[in-house]
């Protein structure tokens, strides 16, 4: 195999960039993927006020503004020792239900749904969100359009300001909503939940109605056996705003229960010399290398794995559904409300939905409390109960994101620790495209088809390269190369191009 | 009413070079403070949330960072019709601009009947930190000046 040279110019492109070796065979003898690393965060930060971080971190990423908001909130309250009233976590989790269901409709229509949707093999100027549009009918485009409208402004008056949240204080929440509000997010879930159940009917009627979708997703093509990690409530139910981490093993077990503060004795990251990611794993297994099984610290935090954590969902429409998909994939139970875990990895598409409804319906429970139009948002924090130390955690889209801080006894902040959504999954990504590669490319060059099969293993995770892409004029942030056995570069390709 | 026209500066602000979009656009809202019919928005990602941003508006100008090979400090202006992407206006989680706004106008929404690009060319874009690159910070002045002579231009004015 020709010798693996990491390229500078990746790192000043900046995009992310999975390159593929074939032996003299044509067969595929190793996948790296990478992504450019950001510089400076943590010196960006040093000798700010920690109160800043809500606001500072909600700029990491254009993606999921709301989620850093709230963990970095999360780790000031924490840090000031001031536990936030229960009208600022209803508040806080209000928020975040409307930028769930915002996000995972615009990952499902735009990016996920597509390749079944419309094809995994259609050509990719079709295999798009406007192919959907065609296949589904035209009044989904504005379907998608309401709901990412309905929900944005939620997020708007209750975040206080459109884009980037400002809301969020150690202790609580600045803003207090009216009973008109109360309203409005009561009228915003209820069409929430309608517009989720359609889009499980579309992806029932579409995709797992379609036996050849539903061999692609049952076969063992994009299968890892791995640990599966999510947040919890104290029913051991999934939970996306708070709760305990909890962790199973492949086949079911419960690994671990712990809670997010205690993040560094269950989580280590491993530096490998040809990346630079670090591949968070579990310390208590160990890391095994790019393998899965159950004794590889190998763990993943995607929709699919909040499921399979999960003792049944907390909602009863989303509890019907998470059933289905278990029971449709011929799941035993492993305990009165939880079944086996699901390791064929393009059904995240379907966890994605269920916790789409999940998210819709916990809104309307949520806003069908009176007392979230209280006043009493905001708990001040005394000076006697300072702390100096804070981890908060919430349960991103895209995996459990973290944040740690630590200030000096003025509350200036002296560390900065994060561990966001996407990186939990770096090595099951890595693998995830190293497995499909190897069984799709046999002899050689690839056509577009065969590696639009191979990024669908990456698209799955819709993994957030946003905060840490940039990329030439014209070009996607993701190249995908396939290189001979002499290193000589066979096929190049953008993605979605 | 509908306020006539948008001002959208893309990019993080606290990326270096990146944030130069936020502070052209709000530069040129000082220039025209007395204005009421100007909006400004300052806006992270692309796709189909920039699309949304122009919603109502007559007219948008959109300025973004830029990575294209030119020196930095270059200033590039483009035309939606010959559209090549800035650093900013396509997400990764949904779609490019140009496939937003048929989208949009799939949905029956009302999207300027005016929209133009400046993409300034910058240095830096992996470190943390609030401070442009000096040759990019030298082509504020400029691209602020090209973007308040084309709405000048559009409304006749100014």
């Amino acid at each position: 195999m020709a010798r693996i040279i990491i390229d500078p110019i990746t790192r000043l492109e900046g995009h992310g960039r999975i390159d593929i070796f074939l032996d003299e065979q044509g067969k595929v003898e190793n996948s790296y993927f990478q992504i450019p690393e950001l510089r400076g965060f943590e010196q960006f930060c040093m000798g700010r006020m920690a109160e800043e971080m809500p606001v500072i971190t909600n700029r990491i990423c254009g993606v999921c503004p709301e989620a850093h908001h709230l963990a970095a909130t999360k780790a000031l309250d924490a840090l000031f020792g001031a536990e936030p009233t229960a009208v600022a976590k209803k508040l806080r989790e209000i928020l975040y239900m409307a930028f769930f269901v915002t996000d995972h409709t615009t990952h499902f229509y735009a990016l996920g749904g597509p390749d079944f949707i419309v094809g995994p093999d259609a050509p990719a100027s079709e295999r798009n969100i406007l192919g959907v549009v065609r296949k589904v009918g035209v009044e989904i485009a504005g379907d998608i359009i309401a709901c990412r409208k309905r929900n944005q402004g939620i997020i708007a008056f209750l975040g206080g300001k459109s884009v980037h949240p400002v809301a969020g204080v150690p202790g609580g929440w600045s803003r207090v909503i009216t009973a008109e509000e109360r309203v409005q997010i009561e009228d915003t879930a209820r069409k929430n939940i309608d517009f989720a159940r359609f889009s499980l009917s579309l992806f029932e009627k579409l995709v797992m109605n379609n036996p050849l979708y539903r061999e692609l997703i049952t076969s063992d093509l994009y299968l890892h056996r791995t640990y599966s990690m999510g947040t919890v409530d104290g029913a051991t139910q999934a939970n996306f705003y708070d709760g305990m981490i909890r962790v199973v093993d492949p086949e079911g077990g419960e690994f671990a229960l712990y809670p997010p503060a205690e993040y560094r004795e269950h989580i280590a990251e491993r530096v490998e010399a040809w990346s630079y990611l670090k591949y968070p794993y579990l310390k208590k297994v160990g890391w095994r290398g790019f393998t899965d099984g159950i004794d590889s610290g190998v763990y993943c935090a995607t929709p699919l794995s909040r499921l399979n954590v999960s003792e049944g969902l907390a909602t009863p429409l989303a509890q019907a559904e998470y059933e289905r998909l278990y029971e449709s994939f011929g799941c035993r139970k492993v305990t009165a409300h939880r079944y086996a875990p699901i390791h064929h990895r393009l059904a995240t598409h379907w966890a994605r939905l269920i916790e789409l409804l999940y998210a819709s319906e916990r809104m309307l429970e949520l806003a069908q409390d009176r007392e979230i139009t209280s006043p009493e948002t905001r708990t001040i924090p005394e000076r006697a109960l300072f702390v100096g130390e804070g981890i908060g955690s919430v349960e991103a889209p895209r995996g459990t994101l973290t944040h740690h801080y630590k200030t000096d006894e003025r509350g200036v902040l002296t560390m900065v620790n994060m561990i966001v959504g996407t990186t939990n999954n770096y090595a099951p990504i890595s693998m995830s495209i190293k497995r499909a590669a190897e069984k799709l490319i046999t002899c050689g060059a690839p056509d577009e088809a065969i590696l639009n099969r191979v990024e669908m293993a990456f698209r799955l995770y819709d993994p957030c390269l946003s905060c840490a892409t940039h990329f030439l004029p014209g070009k996607m942030p993701l190249t995908v190369s396939i290189r001979d056995s002499q290193g000589a570069l066979l096929r190049e390709m953008g993605r979605n191009r | 009413m509908t306020k006539a026209t948008v001002i959208i500066g893309m990019g993080n602000p606290l990326l270096s070079d990146d944030g130069v979009g936020s502070v052209v656009a709000r530069a040129v809202a000082q220039r025209l403070t007395r204005r009421t019919n100007l909006s400004v928005i300052e806006l992270h990602t692309g796709g189909i949330r920039l699309m949304e941003a122009m919603v109502g508006f007559q007219r948008a100008l959109v300025v973004d960072a830029m990575v294209s090979g030119a020196p930095p400090g270059t200033v590039h202006r483009f035309d939606p019709r010959s559209f090549v992407t800035t650093k900013n206006t396509f997400s990764s989680h949904d779609t490019d601009f140009a496939t937003a706004c048929t989208l949009g106008r799939m949905a029956g929404l009302a999207l300027p009947e005016q929209v133009a690009f400046w993409g300034i060319e910058g240095r830096e874009f992996e470190l943390f930190g609030e401070r442009l690159s000096d040759e990019v910070a030298a082509a504020v002045p400029g691209c602020v000046a090209l973007m308040v002579g084309q709405i000048g231009a559009w409304e006749g004015m100014v």
